[in-house]
């Protein structure tokens, strides 16, 4: 039984350690010109 | 101009190397960064920009005029400029798969051309990074 309820403890804790997948622009970098 | 650029909306961190005339800008992971108006504060702070690159995940999508984009946020998407790299992409639109890759979102056309910051930016592919 416990060994069932530290099963469970340990996924949950892989399903947050597990970084979320989400859309979004991560980097920009841009070459300008005329700056002083 | 890092004034300027920090101060807009979804950017975190801006980097100005002064040597090279590169500017390195770490959005927020609100999502909320918006390249076109990037441009544009760049523009206003009296500053020319050359190229604008951009790395983002998201997922490959078809709009109704049959034109494929990378969507990185639900209200915000980019039109592929076709390539090789953007056709190899193509079969993944409307799947879960979320891809990485580094593309360009503007060039400063050639000559003495004003730029046109009417049109909306479309994304040419420079590398796919990473497909989940």
């Amino acid at each position: 039984m416990n060994i069932r309820k530290l099963n469970k403890l340990v996924l949950f804790g892989l399903m947050f350690a597990t970084p979320f997948v989400q859309a979004q622009i991560t980097h920009v970098d841009m070459r300008v010109e005329g700056m002083t | 101009m890092k004034q300027h650029l920090g101060r807009q909306s979804g950017v975190q961190k801006v980097e100005v190397s002064l040597i090279d005339g590169k500017v390195d800008v770490t959005p927020k992971e609100d999502g909320q960064i918006d390249p076109a108006q990037l441009l544009k504060a760049t523009y206003d702070s009296g500053v020319s920009v050359a190229e604008m690159d951009v790395t983002a995940r998201g997922k490959v999508v078809k709009d109704s005029s049959g034109n494929f984009a990378l969507q990185v946020s639900p209200n915000r998407s980019y039109q592929f400029a076709g390539n090789d790299l953007s056709q190899g992409l193509e079969s993944l639109a409307g799947s879960p798969t979320v891809v990485t890759l580094r593309g360009q979102l503007y060039k400063k056309p050639g000559g003495k051309k004003k730029p046109d910051n009417s049109q909306p930016l479309k994304l040419t592919l420079l590398e796919v990074q990473k497909k989940e």
